[in-house]
């Protein structure tokens, strides 16, 4: 199979290119003229099973051509910060001219890379969160992240059916691993080096790098699934309260402040109310409606994915944890 | 009887246009009537968090079938003339984000359109119109600070802020084709707060710039300007950090130093003390002033009143305040000379290659007229 990915240098990735090679894909990497190349040199591919396409995802045109031949499109390029036009610019627009322009080069299946961050929570700490479960009806208050990311995908399901082309959807949650904070905003805020833990027994959707990848490798093969939206998460994930607790102890003695459950909604309340109050002096960093999509306890559901897809976290939380914070220990390269 | 709101639409919903709308909904004399971007999700999304009524996708049906009373234009520059010209056309007062256009003809054309419509025209020159800079000039009327002999106007840059990556990852992104590339698109901001005492049509400019970041692209710009009473210095800079926009007016009776980051207006006088003792009162009167710069601004704070873009509030206040009849915030002709300005100095930096060695090139009018 002839795959092309897009972010081939990123995070998730670089990852996603080695499971690929690994079960004997060929691979065309998108990367951007100025990103370093060293992570897929690492993965030594055998001569002939990876070469890298240098261009813009906001360009498309310019590279569209080395596309062609290619079965499947794993679409990993995002934009994870900034404000919420220049989300949209990358994560939506850029995402649709994409696709607009691999229409006709016969590609088989896109398979695009959403969030969990898309789901609305009842907010009663009691579900559990499947592929069926409401989209955010009002991603405008939500993160801008997630507010890109729905949008995303809506515009990303139009864009493929107008070209033809048969979409698979992956919701990974939280990903970590080695080179990357472990400490997201599921569990607090970080403010310098001061962790303000949020909660604390809100289990954290995380799935390791490795296992994410496999899970996305499969939704690009596996037949038969064409449409579906798959949701990867690992299994037996630590509360916040429990991840903090090993970080701090084997990483960095981060100092903590921890806010209790019941206190962040009336506190979600105040920034709000001071964010209108002063006229945006300080921005709405707090809002009950963002609180709740975050911090509420809500599980989500691997179970499509594994019946589906095949697939199994083979990383187990105990291993990618250790894995990472050996990687984030002081004096680790 | 108060007239009714006016009709304020926008095109262009990129990163800047999040300010224009988060200040537009402050003035109660607006109302925003209908956002547009020629991509769709970009007009949605701007609509839904500014609660904007309308969304359209493009210009002709913004002005034929809103018919707003203001176009708040932060589209590319590359579009601004177009945008403009057509928007005069329908009579609507335009508001075009910096810089104001490519270069000094199309902003005369601009310019000269709006007058023969008789509407108004105005430029984003707004940090002369923060709190900060409002103080200083309320000093000078007050003679406190002598006859002004200098200016040096700190323009840093961070290229790796979320503009700043977009242009360094994006080649073909719209700041790379301006005629003075990254630095036109930011350049004004130092520049105006000079020529807001330098007040010469055409001063004699030295300028030089470098790719000093090897980018691909210059990033350091040094420019002179000397006046007939009053002479100046304009950085951008992108190395040095943190990133500042500072200004230092040199009168025969004060110095005095204005951060905008930092809202504070720094003042050095003439010491009174002999000898020894004047390094007491130096510092004395460095603590004396940071103290009560403290306080104002806690007290600012305390009122809500320390705002990152109140200056575009207030500037857009006293726009719109002209279409009711008020004097014009930044005079037409402000808006030409500050853009022959910025071609002069870019026309100067492109007459030295830059591996050469660093000798400032001069151009005095004459060259600039050539060159444009």
């Amino acid at each position: 199979m002839r795959a092309f990915v897009t972010g081939a240098t990123g995070f998730l990735g670089r990852r996603l290119v080695g499971a690929l090679l690994a079960r004997g894909d060929e691979v065309r990497c998108l990367a951007r003229p100025s990103s370093d190349l060293n992570p897929l040199l690492e993965l030594r591919p055998l001569p002939g099973r990876m070469c890298v396409v240098r261009g813009d995802l906001h360009c498309p045109d310019e590279f569209a051509r080395q596309i062609n031949g290619c079965d499947v499109i794993y679409h990993a390029a995002a934009e994870m910060r900034g404000a919420t036009p220049v989300l949209f610019r990358s994560n939506v627009v850029a995402t649709e001219e994409f696709i607009h322009a691999v229409a006709g080069r016969g590609v088989r299946r896109l398979v695009a890379i959403s969030s969990l961050a898309v789901y609305l929570g009842a907010g009663d700490g009691r579900e559990v969160l499947d592929e069926q479960s409401p989209l955010d009806p009002s991603p405008h208050l939500n993160y801008s992240y997630a507010y890109s990311k729905i949008v995303q995908e809506r515009v990303t399901r139009q864009a493929a059916a107008d070209a033809g082309i048969e979409l698979v959807v992956v919701r990974p949650g939280v990903i970590y691993g080695p080179g990357r904070d472990c400490l997201s905003t599921r569990v607090g805020i970080r403010l310098g080096r001061w962790v303000v833990m949020m909660g604390g027994e809100q289990t954290l959707p995380y799935t390791f790098v490795d296992n994410c990848a496999e899970a996305i490798a499969l939704a690009g093969s596996v037949g038969g699934i064409g449409g579906e939206v798959f949701n990867v998460v690992d299994d037996d994930p630590p509360t916040a309260r429990q991840l903090l607790g090993k970080y701090r102890g084997r990483v960095e003695k981060l100092p903590t402040v921890r806010v209790p459950r019941s206190a962040i909604m009336p506190l979600s309340r105040l920034c709000l109310w001071y964010h209108q109050h002063s006229r945006g002096q300080l921005p709405a960093a707090l809002t009950p409606y963002k609180s709740r999509v975050m911090w509420t306890p809500t599980r989500f559901s691997n179970a499509k994915a594994k019946q589906r897809l095949g697939w199994q976290p083979r990383v187990a939380f105990a291993d990618g944890l250790a894995r990472t914070f050996a990687a984030a220990a002081p004096g680790s390269n | 009887m108060n007239p009714p709101p006016l009709r304020i639409s926008l095109i262009g919903c990129g990163q800047i246009a999040d300010a224009h709308l988060q200040e537009i909904r402050k003035i109660q004399s607006a109302q925003l009537l209908v956002v547009c971007d020629h991509h769709r999700p970009l007009a949605e999304q701007a609509a839904a968090r500014f609660s904007a009524p309308n969304v359209c996708m493009e210009l002709s049906e913004l002005l034929e079938q809103h018919r707003p009373d203001v176009l708040h234009i932060t589209t590319p520059p590359q579009t601004h003339r177009s945008i403009a010209l057509a928007a005069i056309q329908h009579g609507v007062h335009v508001y075009i984000e910096k810089p104001f256009s490519l270069d000094a003809a199309e902003a005369r054309e601009i310019v000269a359109a709006g007058k023969a419509a008789g509407v108004q025209v105005c430029v984003g020159h707004d940090q002369i119109f923060d709190p900060i800079w409002l103080a200083l000039k309320h000093d000078h009327q007050c003679e406190r600070l002598g006859r002004i002999v200098h200016i040096e106007s700190i323009q840093g840059y961070d290229l790796q802020g979320q503009f700043g990556k977009l242009a360094l990852n994006q080649r073909d992104h719209w700041v790379h084709r301006l005629p003075g590339g990254l630095i036109q698109n930011t350049l004004s901001h130092g520049l105006y707060k000079i020529t807001d005492f330098l007040t010469d049509a055409e001063p004699p400019i030295t300028a030089q710039w470098r790719d000093a970041d090897e980018v691909g692209f210059p990033t350091e710009l040094r420019a002179s300007f000397w006046g007939k009473e009053i002479s100046a210095n304009l950085i951008f800079t992108s190395q040095a950090k943190p990133a500042q926009r500072v200004v230092r007016v040199f009168g025969t009776k004060q110095i005095v130093e204005i951060d905008f980051d930092g809202q504070t207006i720094r003042r050095a006088r003439r010491l009174s003390l002999p000898g020894a003792f004047a390094r007491l009162e130096s510092p004395a009167r460095q603590w004396m002033e940071a103290s009560r710069a403290f306080w104002r601004n806690a007290w600012r704070f305390a009122r809500s009143d320390i705002q990152y873009f109140a200056g575009m509030r207030e500037l857009f206040t006293r726009f719109y305040a002209s279409i009711r009849g008020g004097p014009a915030p930044i005079r037409p002709e402000e808006i030409v000379r500050v853009t022959a300005l910025m071609d002069r100095i870019f026309a100067c930096c492109k007459s030295i290659p830059s591996e050469s060695s660093p000798v400032f090139a001069e151009t005095r009018p004459s060259h600039v007229e050539a060159a444009s």
